[in-house]
C-alpha cells in the first residue's frame, strides 16, 4: 500500500513540476506586460504594480496588425494548397495500383527528411529567378513544397484505413478516379484534413528561415520576422517585447485549444 | 494486373491512368522545383566558388570547399553541436515524454486532459517567441533564473547563462526540450492508448504491475512508435536553427553554432555561397540517410 502511495506521489509530483516548467515562461511572459521598465530593473521576481496596457499600445504601433495579416495570408494560401495536393498524391498511393507508386513514395520519403538549409542558396537563387523576392508568395511556393511530403504521410496512413467498399460502388457507378476522389474521398476525410490543416498552420504560422531569406521588406514580413524587428529595436524594452509576443501568441493558442483532438489525433497516425 | 482488374469492370486503362496523372503531378512538380532541383544545384555549386552579387559568375574550384570545410573548425563544431543535441534530444524529449505519456495513460486518475493540454501547448508556439521569451529569463539583470538563484544564495554563471561556451549550448537545449518534449508526449500517448486493457490484465496475473509491467510488456509493445519518435527527434535536431539563431546567434565565439546557422552565416552574411553549398550537401547526406531509416522503420510498422 505505502508503496502504491509512494508511485502515486512520484507520478503527480513529476508531472506537476513538469507543468510549472512549461507554464513558468508563459506567466513571465505576461506578468512582463504589464510591468513597468522600471519594475522589471528592480523587482524582477516581483508582481506588476499595476495593470497597464501601454505596452500593447506600443506593440500593435511598430506595425505587427501587419505581420500578423501576413502570417495569416501564408497560412491561408499554403496550407490549402498543401491539403490538397498531398491529398491528392496520398491517394493515389494508397489506392491505386500503379507501377512507379513505389519511386513516389520513395521521393517522398526523401522530401520530408531534407531540411531547407540543406538547399538554402539553390532555393533562394530559384525563388529570386521566378521573380518572387519580397512577396509573399515567395515564401507560399517553398512552403507548400516543404509542407506535402510530411502531409502525404499524413494522409497516405489515413487512407489505408479508409473503407474501400465506398470507392468500389462509386466504381461500378462509373465514376473516374478524379471523380471517386473530390466527390467522394475529400467529403469523408474531414479529420485527416482538420488534423493536415491545423498541423501546417502551426507550422508555417511559426516558420522563421525561409522566411527570413525571402521577405526583405517591412511591408511583406510574417509575424516570426516582426517579433524580431521588435527584439531588435526595442533591445531592453521587455514589457513591450513581451506584449508582442502575447498578441502574436494568443490567436494560435486559442485555435490549438478549440482544435486539439485533431492534434491528437493527427498524431496518432504519424506512428504508423 | 491493373490492367484486367479495371477492364473486367468495363472502365478504360487509359483515362485511369491520366486521373492518376493529374493528382500525382502537382505535389511532383513542387518537391522537384523547391526540393529535388535546388538538393542537385547545391551539390554542383559546392563545386564552384560564387557570391551573392555573382550569382551568375561560378568559378570551377573542384574540391576546393569541401577541403576548406574539413580544416574549419567551425564547422566541425557546428557538426559536434548538432549531434550534442541529437541525444540530448533523445533522452530529455522522447525519454521525458515517454515518462510523461506513461504517466497520463495509466499513473495518474485526475487532471489527465489538464495536464496535457498544458505540456503539449508549447508545441503551438512559434520558436522565435520562445526563444525571446528565455532570453528574458536567462537576462544576467532582468531574468528570473538569476534573480531566483540570487535570492536563494547560489552562485550565478559569470559570463552570463548564454555568454558561457561551456554551458551555452545545454542552455539552448532547455528551451528545445521546453518546446518539443510535449510533442514526444503526445505522440507516444497516442500508441499507450492503443495498448489494450487485457494487455495488462493478463501482466498483472503474471505479477507485473506498475513501472515493471510497464518496462517489460507495454515498451516492447509501442516499440515503433518510439522508434518514429526518435527519428522525428534526430532529423529537427538537424533542423535546428530559430533557438540557436535567437539565442546566441551562434556565439559565443561560435561555441553554439549548427549547421542550419553555419550555413545561413556563409551564405547570407559572409556571402560565400559555394562554401554554404558544399556545407548543405553535408547536411543533404545525413537527411538522407536518417530518410532511409524512417524509410525502414515505417515499413515496419
Amino acid at each position: 500500500m505505502s508503496k502504491f502511495k509512494l508511485a502515486n506521489i512520484f507520478a503527480y509530483g513529476f508531472v506537476t513540476l513538469f507543468s510549472i516548467y512549461v507554464l513558468l515562461p508563459i506567466i513571465v511572459m505576461i506578468l512582463t506586460t504589464f510591468k513597468t521598465r522600471r519594475e522589471i530593473f528592480l523587482e524582477p521576481l516581483g508582481l506588476p504594480g499595476q495593470f497597464n496596457f501601454s505596452s500593447f499600445e506600443k506593440a500593435l504601433s511598430i506595425g505587427l496588425g501587419g505581420f500578423i495579416f501576413n502570417s495569416f495570408l501564408v497560412s491561408l494560401f499554403s496550407v490549402i494548397l498543401i491539403v490538397i495536393i498531398a491529398g491528392m498524391a496520398a491517394y493515389v498511393l494508397a489506392r491505386i495500383d500503379f507501377r512507379i507508386n513505389r519511386y513516389v513514395y520513395l521521393l517522398i520519403v526523401a522530401g520530408f527528411a531534407i531540411p531547407p538549409a540543406a538547399v538554402l542558396v539553390p532555393l533562394y537563387v530559384t525563388v529570386s529567378n521566378l521573380g518572387l523576392l519580397n512577396s509573399i508568395y515567395g515564401v507560399v511556393m517553398p512552403l507548400t513544397a516543404f509542407g506535402i511530403p510530411f502531409t502525404v504521410i499524413l494522409f497516405y496512413a489515413f487512407f489505408l484505413d479508409f473503407p474501400r467498399e465506398v470507392e468500389e460502388a462509386a466504381t461500378i457507378d462509373g465514376c473516374s478516379k478524379m471523380q471517386i476522389f473530390f466527390r467522394i474521398i475529400i467529403p469523408l476525410s474531414g479529420p485527416a484534413i482538420a488534423s493536415a490543416a491545423i498541423f501546417q498552420t502551426v507550422w508555417i504560422w511559426n516558420e522563421f528561415l525561409l522566411a527570413l531569406i525571402m521577405l526583405t521588406s517591412d511591408e511583406v514580413k510574417t509575424l516570426p520576422l516582426g517579433l524580431m524587428k521588435l527584439r531588435g529595436e526595442w533591445s531592453s524594452d521587455w514589457p513591450s517585447i513581451m506584449a508582442g509576443l502575447t498578441i502574436a501568441i494568443l490567436p494560435v493558442l486559442i485555435v490549438f485549444l478549440i482544435f486539439q483532438k485533431y492534434f491528437v489525433r493527427s498524431l496518432a497516425g504519424l506512428g504508423k | 494486373m491493373n490492367k484486367t482488374q479495371t477492364n473486367s469492370i468495363g472502365f478504360s486503362l487509359s483515362s485511369d491512368r491520366v486521373s492518376v496523372i493529374i493528382l500525382l503531378i502537382p505535389a511532383l512538380i513542387f518537391c522537384t522545383i523547391f526540393i529535388f532541383i535546388p538538393a542537385f544545384w547545391a551539390i554542383v555549386g559546392s563545386f564552384y566558388s560564387y557570391g551573392m552579387t555573382s550569382l551568375n559568375d561560378w568559378k570551377w574550384v573542384g574540391f576546393d570547399n569541401y577541403i576548406k570545410a574539413s580544416q574549419d573548425e567551425f564547422f566541425w563544431i557546428a557538426l559536434k553541436n548538432n549531434f550534442i543535441i541529437v541525444f540530448a534530444s533523445i533522452v530529455l524529449q522522447v525519454g521525458v515524454g515517454t515518462i510523461l505519456a506513461a504517466i497520463l495513460d495509466r499513473g495518474i486518475k485526475y487532471g489527465k486532459v489538464i495536464f496535457r493540454t498544458i505540456i503539449f501547448t508549447p508545441m503551438v508556439i512559434s520558436s522565435v517567441a520562445v526563444s525571446i521569451i528565455w532570453l528574458l529569463i536567462y537576462d544576467p539583470n532582468f531574468g528570473i533564473l538569476n534573480n531566483i538563484l540570487i535570492a536563494i544564495g547560489l552562485p550565478t554563471p559569470s559570463m552570463g547563462w548564454l555568454g558561457d561556451p561551456d554551458i551555452s549550448i545545454w542552455m539552448i537545449m532547455i528551451v528545445a526540450g521546453w518546446q518539443n518534449t510535449g510533442f514526444m508526449m503526445v505522440l507516444i500517448l497516442a500508441g499507450l492508448q492503443g495498448v489494450s486493457k487485457e494487455v495488462y490484465d493478463a501482466a498483472e496475473i503474471d505479477g507485473a504491475t506498475g513501472v515493471k509491467a510497464f518496462w517489460y510488456i507495454t515498451l516492447p509493445m509501442i516499440r515503433n512508435i518510439i522508434i518514429v519518435a526518435i527519428l522525428i527527434t534526430t532529423i529537427g535536431a538537424f533542423k535546428v536553427f530559430e533557438f540557436v539563431y535567437v539565442l546566441t546567434q551562434g556565439g559565443p565565439s561560435n561555441a553554439t553554432q549548427v549547421l542550419g546557422t553555419y550555413i545561413y552565416l556563409q551564405a547570407f552574411n559572409l556571402l560565400h555561397m559555394g562554401y554554404a553549398n558544399a556545407l548543405s550537401v553535408v547536411l543533404l547526406v545525413i537527411a538522407l540517410i536518417l530518410g532511409w531509416f524512417q524509410l525502414k522503420a515505417s515499413r515496419r510498422a
